[in-house]
């Protein structure tokens, strides 16, 4: 099947793949050790001749192991000699993941307000944060597309669906 | 007609699951058109909102959302090129041109039509095949689970992947990740160093949102496909003609079959299915030649295809817990939610609720193709839905689906985490279907590897005995060496082009 790729062929030369390909595997066969370690650990609990619960996270981390290093092989056996980036992967990109570092740096702020401040009061500013890093600059239309989806989420939500939000700082004034 | 039948179809008909199907097919519809935003995103960010409604209500309405989805993504790939769904990307081939020739409405009404009569004929496959195949894995044993749960699995790493390694890697993850919580065989604590909130394990509809809602939030920062295109909204009458569907018979045949076939196996899903029959039909046509600007059986095909996919795709989900694609992976985690276990024995213990279910089906095809054809012009004014606007709201749509599963923000904390790891994958270029999928399947997966094995006092010849077991390691071994030959072969053709 086109574009279905298994051997040195899957690994786009010249696309800075490789090196992502070998990071990757590096870092999941120090992470399939520790699990293994980790499951190692785990306490015995069975009868005799019959698998415990360590038994299929140990068989996991073969597996996971085995792929790792296969892809490994796979990058390393691979002839891309610049493995150096693309103007796609350094020069939009860059920005790119500026964006979505600053989007997901958001995200956590917002989660970790949430509990606090209750859902209106988090919500109302990450969604007008979110509004502008998505393209709309009109001061008026941000504040007032923040304020009335929090509105009518929290409504929607909470009373329709009957599913209990955050109320934080609110509680005891928001039903 | 069994009473489970007539059960059944009682309750898909009750007035508030006909709402509820009509409500879904409207937001699927919508939610397929619009570029950037996946029918399993619009299904997970509707989740929550069903958490407090009846089973039937709840499925029929996400039923509604899968096929409604599945037309409303042809609405975009006909008007603007842009496929609303990945699924309707073959759909634009002849569409596009069709619409640009100033037939838009005659596009999207045999799209319409042609997606109808897919679903239709899946829903008569899912009608007879599925219970069938449900007395069948009655007969199923640990063993025979376990190879059958073990071929989901690998064909789904296999086929989801350009690179089966990652393919196979990216279920690994999953399955390690499974085992994070208390062991399904004895209940012992697993790395959970401690913390209550893991001991429960992570909620496998967290990481979807994460792994599929964050990603599409990124990419929607900078993605620019579609935010200068307004519509193209001036439709003319878009009920199809006779002599279009004098047309297109043929190619909704081919389209329907090939939907069907394609849908019931594990990780094929609408594109690939919705490309064949394109293909097909384009090799079977009296005009091959119009194919590409603007035939009537280019549109048909793929947008019977792919409709046909999702009767198909809910025979494994219903009989054997095996889900065929992301949806119906989702699909499980909303039956799970309401104390029901998709697998043999949902026809066995609530024969009612599973053929309610495959009439919501049907239910929800009729529903879709009325409201699709009487409300078309004003639906695709969705399209013109400010990204500012839409994507903050789903946004928040995500953050509440992962904290009301258990009113837990550690939850949201979660999803977070499956965001970063989704983006990571995609970085890599690695499939985040398998890991989602052995997130749904790992814990049957363990399970039965156990039991049978503690059945056989741990010898693995208990695999290799039973015949089902033996059938299905053997095709899970053929689906592996298949994608292997497929990619030597693929890699020795572009050695090819490149040498010449």
């Amino acid at each position: 099947m086109p574009g279905r790729l298994g051997g040195r062929a899957c690994v786009p030369a010249g696309t800075g793949m490789r090196r992502r390909n070998i990071a990757a595997a590096v870092g999941l066969i120090v992470c399939g050790l520790v699990y293994g370690y980790l499951a190692w650990g785990l306490p015995v609990r069975s009868l005799p001749n019959t698998p415990g619960p360590s038994f299929f996270p140990l068989v996991v981390t073969a597996i996971l192991i085995a792929l790792a290093a296969a892809l490994l092989v796979q990058a390393l056996a691979t002839n891309d000699s610049a493995g150096t980036p693309t103007p796609d992967d350094a020069g939009t990109s860059a920005v790119d993941r500026r964006f979505g570092i600053f989007a997901l740096a958001v995200l956590l702020g917002y989660i970790a307000l949430l509990p606090i401040l209750g859902f209106v009061l988090a919500t109302a500013p990450f969604f007008a944060v979110l509004m502008v890093i998505y393209g709309e600059r009109r001061p008026l239309l941000v504040v007032a597309g923040a304020v009335i989806m929090t509105v009518i989420l929290y409504g929607l939500f909470r009373h329709a669906f009957g599913i209990f939000l955050p109320r934080g700082l609110l509680a005891g004034i928001v039903a | 007609m069994s009473p489970d039948v007539l059960a059944g179809l009682v309750q898909a008909t009750g007035f508030l699951t006909l709402t509820a199907t009509a409500i879904g097919a409207l937001i699927g519809l919508i939610v397929g058109m619009i570029p950037g935003l996946t029918i399993s995103t619009g299904i997970i960010v509707l989740l929550p909102a069903t958490f407090t409604l009846p089973p039937d209500i709840s499925i029929a309405l996400l039923l509604g959302v899968y096929v409604g989805g599945m037309t409303g993504g042809s609405f975009s790939a006909v008007l603007l090129n842009i496929p609303g769904t990945p699924s309707a990307a073959a759909t634009g081939i002849d569409g596009y041109p069709m619409a640009q020739r100033g037939e838009a409405g005659r596009a999207l009404g045999i799209s319409i039509t042609a997606s109808f009569l897919g679903g239709l004929f899946s829903f008569l496959c899912l009608y007879f095949i599925a219970p069938t195949l449900a007395d069948f894995a009655l007969l199923f044993r640990s063993q025979d689970m376990f190879a059958l749960v073990f071929f989901g699995l690998t064909v789904i790493c296999s086929f989801a992947a350009r690179s089966l390694i990652k393919g196979l890697l990216s279920g690994a993850i999953g399955l390690a990740i499974v085992t994070v919580g208390q062991d399904p065989v004895m209940g012992t604590a697993r790395f959970t160093f401690g913390n209550s909130d893991i001991l429960g394990g992570v909620h496998f509809l967290t990481a979807m949102i994460g792994l599929f809602a964050v990603p599409q939030l990124i990419d929607n920062l900078t993605d620019q496909t579609g935010r200068h295109v307004r519509r193209q909204t001036q439709l003319t009458s878009v009920l199809t003609r006779l002599s279009d569907l004098k047309a297109i018979q043929r190619s909704v045949g081919v389209g329907s079959v090939i939907g069907a076939f394609l849908g019931v196996l594990p990780g094929a899903g609408g594109p690939i299915a919705a490309f064949i029959s394109y293909d097909y039909a384009r090799k079977s046509s009296k005009t091959p030649e119009a194919f590409g600007h603007g035939s009537p059986e280019g549109i048909a095909a793929p947008e019977a295809a792919n409709n046909a996919v999702t009767g198909a795709a809910l025979i494994p989900m219903m009989t054997l817990g095996i889900p065929g694609d992301p949806v119906t992976a989702i699909l499980i985690g909303a039956l799970i939610i309401h104390g029901l276990a998709p697998g043999p024995l949902l026809f066995v213990q609530r024969g009612d609720f599973a053929y309610g279910m495959i009439f919501s089906f049907l239910w929800a095809n009729i529903l879709n193709f009325v409201i699709a054809l009487a409300a078309l012009r004003l639906l695709v004014k969705a399209l013109a839905t400010p990204r500012a606007l839409l994507m903050p709201t789903i946004a928040v749509l995500c953050v509440i689906g992962s904290y009301s599963l258990r009113n837990n923000i550690f939850d949201v904390y979660v999803m977070l985490v499956f965001g970063v790891i989704g983006l990571a994958m995609r970085w890599l270029d690695m499939p985040v279907v398998p890991l989602l999928l052995a997130l749904v399947l790992g814990e049957q997966l363990e399970k039965q590897l156990r039991v049978a094995l503690t059945s056989s006092t741990g010898d693995i010849a208990i695999f290799f005995t039973s015949p089902i077991s033996l059938t299905f390691l053997s095709l899970s071994a053929l689906s592996i060496a298949w994608s292997l030959y497929s990619a030597r072969r693929f890699a020795i053709s572009r050695r090819k082009e490149s040498s010449t």
